[in-house]
């Protein structure tokens, strides 16, 4: 394909696509810089207008987000609901992939793919009643439970490809030395799909940590997440955009930095396997 | 062998049981809320089809499933052209430099909530840099997400500035496995770069697209953090998608019976997408 662009009218086209594609990188970046700008801006800067690029940055809208609002609690919380959730999905869906991968019986994991097809409402008109009864609506535990079904068909079908590349003769091998399922598992299989775990278990953070419906109502004032609350920062933020800003800077940076780290699986892993990264 | 089998059977156990519980029942209890009526004091009672009957009459439904649409149809077509658009300016760009695939990620690895944060302020009507580089540029201002009549076009702008880029990157995967023999085969023959890409590019890349077409339909037919973070459906309801209804009329309302019925309907909706695109995907496959 190489022979395409040695022409001269191609090497014309190549300039262009230059500037195209700065114009898209701008296009997309420009409104996060605005966000991260806008952060640092005192409060009298933010809502100026016409409104400023240069300016003299304060930490001031970080430093007044803990004083008036629980957002350290908040943060605590969706590390506590994320974290719990991806463990929880790791442990319900590493064994199954494996599973779905030796016996090659699919309709486990295919079952879980209508959690990523059905609206989220769907699922939560019937928790809230099933966790109402049992009087769970505000714990830590329905949340982590509600954010492992987005988390473990993650895990399941970002690590099913990972077990499938194992050739089946070292199965095969160790099965002929007499070792049980159990441990092919646990002392083969696992250990040879390590960067599966990892990939799986920071797209399942980050999905965890980003949704937003279900601790919406299955949260109260002391569980409540970070992305949950955003409401409340939305709130102050009628009157204080730098501070509503520097909450949005900040619920954005834990995802942000985990994505750059999977890229190269990033795609492949949020299509469920339906493409190839 | 037979130890060996339940081994395997105990290792699934765990899924199997979370999927039955937590996915699989759930559905199923919804079906069976969906017949029934919750009343102010919480008692139930079975109203078999009546949830139904109500909805086919419920203009706030059919309103519901307009918008749904028209925002789905607009917003799919917005990001399958400015994504084709850019995989095409990647694609050529060949070596592509890590932090320019990691800029174009970070869109839509951000939360969609902060996404909608973000884009309020933007978007302000009065103060908002938006409006600011529309009025230098001698453009009348734009009310956005406070105008009835823009609301849903805005949202579908800020879903395509978030999306393109991802749909983008599927698409360049395509783009990547296309055989190069044809590309040589058409330059021989002397095929302009815009007949290339019409009559062989876009031919080719049809499957891609239209699995990228299912994997976007089935989070735009259920668009929500976006609009409730900003609007939650309003103004005067502008912005009410089945989904945004179905959810106030289950937390804010609490007719738990009469929004379970607005949600299966919404989940028939979706399937129903989903295998129309999946048979047009065998139908392109080559």
């Amino acid at each position: 394909m190489s022979s395409l662009a040695t022409r001269p009218s191609d090497r014309l086209v190549t300039i262009i696509d230059v500037v195209l594609l700065v114009c898209a990188g701008i296009a997309v970046l420009a409104p996060v810089a605005w966000m991260v700008l806008s952060s640092f801006k005192q409060s009298y800067e933010v809502t100026a207008y016409p409104p400023t690029i240069f300016f003299e940055p304060t930490l001031d809208n970080y430093r007044s987000l803990s004083e008036t609002t629980p957002f350290l609690q908040f943060g605590l919380n969706s590390l506590i609901v994320t974290i719990g959730s991806t463990l929880l999905g790791l442990i319900l869906g590493a064994p199954a992939a494996f599973v779905v991968s030796w016996t090659r019986v699919t309709w486990p994991a295919i079952v879980t793919l209508l959690a990523r097809m059905a609206p989220g409402t769907l699922f939560l008109l019937p928790w809230y009643v099933m966790f109402r009864q049992v009087d769970m609506i505000g714990t830590y535990w329905a949340l982590i439970l509600t954010h492992a079904v987005i988390t473990m068909p993650i895990v399941i079908w970002v690590l099913l490809p990972f077990f499938d590349n194992i050739p089946r003769s070292v199965f095969e091998a160790a099965q002929v030395d007499g070792c049980s399922p159990l441990r092919i598992f646990w002392k083969i299989a696992l250990p040879l799909v390590a960067s599966g775990l990892a990939v799986s278990s920071i797209l399942a953070f980050v999905f965890s940590w980003n949704y937003f419906l279900f601790a919406l109502v299955l949260s109260n004032s002391d569980t409540k997440t970070l992305i949950a609350a955003s409401f409340n920062f939305i709130g102050e933020g009628s009157t204080n955009w730098g501070g509503l800003m520097a909450a949005a800077t900040l619920i954005a940076l834990p995802p942000l930095i985990l994505a750059v780290i999977v890229q190269r699986w990033l795609i492949s892993g949020l299509t469920l396997g339906a493409v190839k990264g | 062998m037979k130890s060996a089998k339940s081994q395997l059977t105990a290792l699934g156990a765990p899924a199997v049981i979370f999927t039955v519980a937590m996915i699989a029942f759930p559905v199923v209890y919804t079906l069976y809320l969906s017949l029934e009526a919750f009343s102010s004091t919480g008692t139930t009672r079975f109203v078999g089809a009546g949830n139904y009957t109500r909805m086919v009459q419920d203009a706030n439904f059919w309103d519901g499933v307009t918008i749904t649409f028209y925002l789905y149809f607009l917003s799919l077509a917005l990001q399958l052209v400015f994504g084709t658009a850019l995989a095409l300016l990647l694609f050529r760009a060949k070596r592509l430099p890590g932090f320019v695939r990691s800029l174009f990620i970070s869109p839509f690895m951000m939360p969609p909530v902060v996404a909608g944060m973000m884009w309020l302020v933007i978007l302000d009507p009065s103060l908002g840099a938006a409006n600011y580089i529309l009025t230098s540029l001698g453009l009348p201002p734009s009310e956005w997400l406070a105008s009835p009549q823009w609301v849903v076009p805005t949202l579908a702008m800020i879903d395509t500035w978030q999306w393109s880029p991802y749909v983008a990157l599927i698409v360049l995967g395509g783009l990547q496995s296309l055989p190069p023999s044809v590309y040589e085969a058409a330059e021989i023959d002397g095929a302009s770069g815009w007949k290339r890409f019409w009559r062989i590019t876009l031919p080719l890349l049809l499957p891609t697209l239209v699995t990228a077409m299912v994997l976007r339909s089935v989070d735009l037919l259920r668009f929500f953090d976006l609009i409730y973070i900003t609007t939650q459906g309003g103004p005067a309801n502008a912005s009410l998608t089945l989904n945004i209804y179905g959810f106030r009329t289950g937390f804010e309302f609490f007719q738990l019976g009469y929004a379970s019925a607005l949600m299966v309907t919404l989940s028939i909706i979706v399937l129903g997408v989903t295998l129309v695109l999946n048979r047009l995907r065998h139908a392109v496959a080559w």
